[in-house]
């Protein structure tokens, strides 16, 4: 479904990407896990087309992207939805209008077909009632239902998600997790770029980890928890130090 | 001397952003029909809300030079002519540039600001995810509400300041009105009319897109947005003065 194949990107003497690939399946929820700095948003930014690699392809759906012109890129960005890590909502316009928004952009869609639509996904991210309410007036973890909300408004093929859960509570973090993953059984794809491992491996079908712009190792979380590569297990040193933590604190 | 170089290389490349921009905005002519609505909005904020400074700034800009004028004819006993002096400075120079000049610090503000925000809080890269060109979207509203809305603004400043010219002649120079109005109207020629509704055009073009292409280059947090926001003001308003120049003197070469 996509794929990167040896992509590499760089700003000035700055290396962001060196070379690197991966493969994502139909259905599956892909994480891209990695520290601060790592390259994680850069790749999410590539296969949204927002960014174009210096080297390599981006395919999706088998087709090269990589190097597809801004206006040759708008169609198939109608098939995909993001929820960027700031929410990226449009504050002057109300709940029902950001999620409207691209509905009524995109065109071709009776008013009564769209009004039906934002309610089904408002109440699909339990915010119902909430449709004229402004932007502003909502909380951190309403915002992220609402960009959530808008990302699956049309019923994209593949979501993909920004940090969704830096700087909320963990129950918010929770629910937003579980949205997620109620939004992938609706069969769309879903690429999750995070550095909380927690929020990888509790709805992570296959983890990616990355450093310093390259792919250290692919695999499901058993796989990780198992690797003998010394980054990943020093970053999944944090899940074993919380389990020990955990029963030290029960015993 | 290697940084000096570096800031003319980043100009270029501006230089370069911006062409690229405005080839965008021309290729989404085609699609002109889906800012209609948008379109709209726009000329309301950038020109209904900008009558009264349009108009007061048109009126002072003819009081004075009614008056500087004036005084000046005066003293060759030729005073009767100021309705001339001021009619033909009105259109074909003044009433453009200072409307060219009060909304490159008006529209030109409020577009910079506006798309820089929405730059800074992801808004513009939500638009190019979601499908939407960022240029039709917001560009192309921005340009014809400026090129549609500059024209009668640029009438409104015209008359403004010949009237106000024409009461200020009438009570500090005691030259009679319909003196004033005769010398005024008849010195007024076709091609005094078409250039001093020409340049409007091309001033609102520039105005609105240079002010869009700092916002849409607005990077890091807020002081970049202020940064981005002056520069906006100051490029447009040079460019209306640079335009005013070149059509000035096109004219006075080719007509």
């Amino acid at each position: 479904m996509i794929r990167l194949e040896n992509v590499s990107l760089a700003f000035g003497d700055k290396v962001i990407l060196d070379n690197t690939s991966l493969s994502i399946k139909k259905g599956e929820i892909a994480i891209i896990l990695g520290p601060s700095g790592a390259g994680k948003s850069s790749i999410l930014k590539i296969m949204v087309g927002l960014w174009q690699p210096d080297a390599g392809r981006v395919l999706i759906n088998n087709k090269d992207i990589s190097k597809l012109s801004e206006l040759e890129m708008l169609p198939l960005r109608r098939k995909m939805g993001i929820v960027f890590q700031g929410n990226a909502l449009f504050d002057s316009l109300t709940v029902k209008e950001n999620v409207a928004y691209f509905l009524r952009e995109h065109g071709g869609i009776k008013e009564s077909l769209v009004n039906e639509k934002v309610s089904e996904v408002l109440s699909f991210v339990n915010l119902e009632g909430t449709e004229k309410i402004c932007i502003d007036e909502l909380s951190g973890g309403m915002k992220k239902r609402v960009a959530i909300a808008r990302a699956l408004s049309f019923d994209p093929d593949i979501i993909f998600y920004d940090e969704p859960t830096t700087g909320l509570d963990p129950i918010n973090s929770k629910s937003i997790l579980d949205l997620i993953k109620r939004a992938s059984s609706r069969g769309a794809t879903s690429v999750v770029v995070t550095h909380i491992l927690n929020d990888a491996i509790y709805i992570g079908d296959t983890l990616s980890v990355i450093n310093e712009g390259a792919v250290v190792e692919t695999g499901t979380v058993y796989e990780m928890l198992r690797s003998e590569n010394k980054f990943v297990k020093d970053f999944f040193y944090e899940v074993f130090q919380d389990a020990a933590l955990l029963q030290n604190k029960i015993l | 001397m290697a940084s000096s170089f570096i800031t003319f290389k980043k100009k270029i490349l501006a230089l370069q952003e911006y062409s690229l921009m405005l080839k965008d905005l021309f290729l989404s002519i085609k699609s002109i029909n889906k800012c209609k609505r948008d379109a709209i909005n726009e000329m309301y904020l950038v020109g209904s809300q900008a009558f009264l400074l349009v108009l007061l700034g048109g009126a002072f800009v003819g009081i004075i030079l009614a008056l500087e004028t004036g005084y000046q004819l005066d003293l060759f006993g030729a005073k009767t002519l100021v309705g001339r002096t001021v009619s033909l400075g009105m259109v074909r120079e003044l009433g453009p540039t200072i409307t060219g000049l009060l909304l490159a610090a008006r529209t030109g503000a409020k577009n910079a600001s506006e798309l820089g925000a929405m730059q800074i809080s992801e808004q513009i890269d939500a638009l190019r995810a979601f499908g939407t060109n960022p240029v039709l979207k917001l560009v192309m509203p921005r340009t014809i509400a400026a090129m549609v809305m500059f024209l009668p603004l640029t009438a409104i400043a015209d008359m403004s300041g010949i009237l106000s010219g024409m009461v200020v002649t009438k009570l500090s120079l005691h030259v009679d009105t319909s003196f004033f109005w005769n010398s005024a109207i008849s010195a007024l020629l076709i091609k005094d009319i078409f250039v001093g509704f020409t340049k409007p055009i091309l001033f609102a073009f520039f105005i609105a897109t240079i002010s869009c292409f700092y916002g849409f280059n607005t990077r890091g947090g807020t002081s970049a947005l202020g940064k981005n926001t002056i520069n906006a003001v100051v490029v447009s308003s040079l460019t209306v003065l640079v335009l005013d120049f070149i059509l000035t003197k096109i004219v006075w070469e080719l007509l």
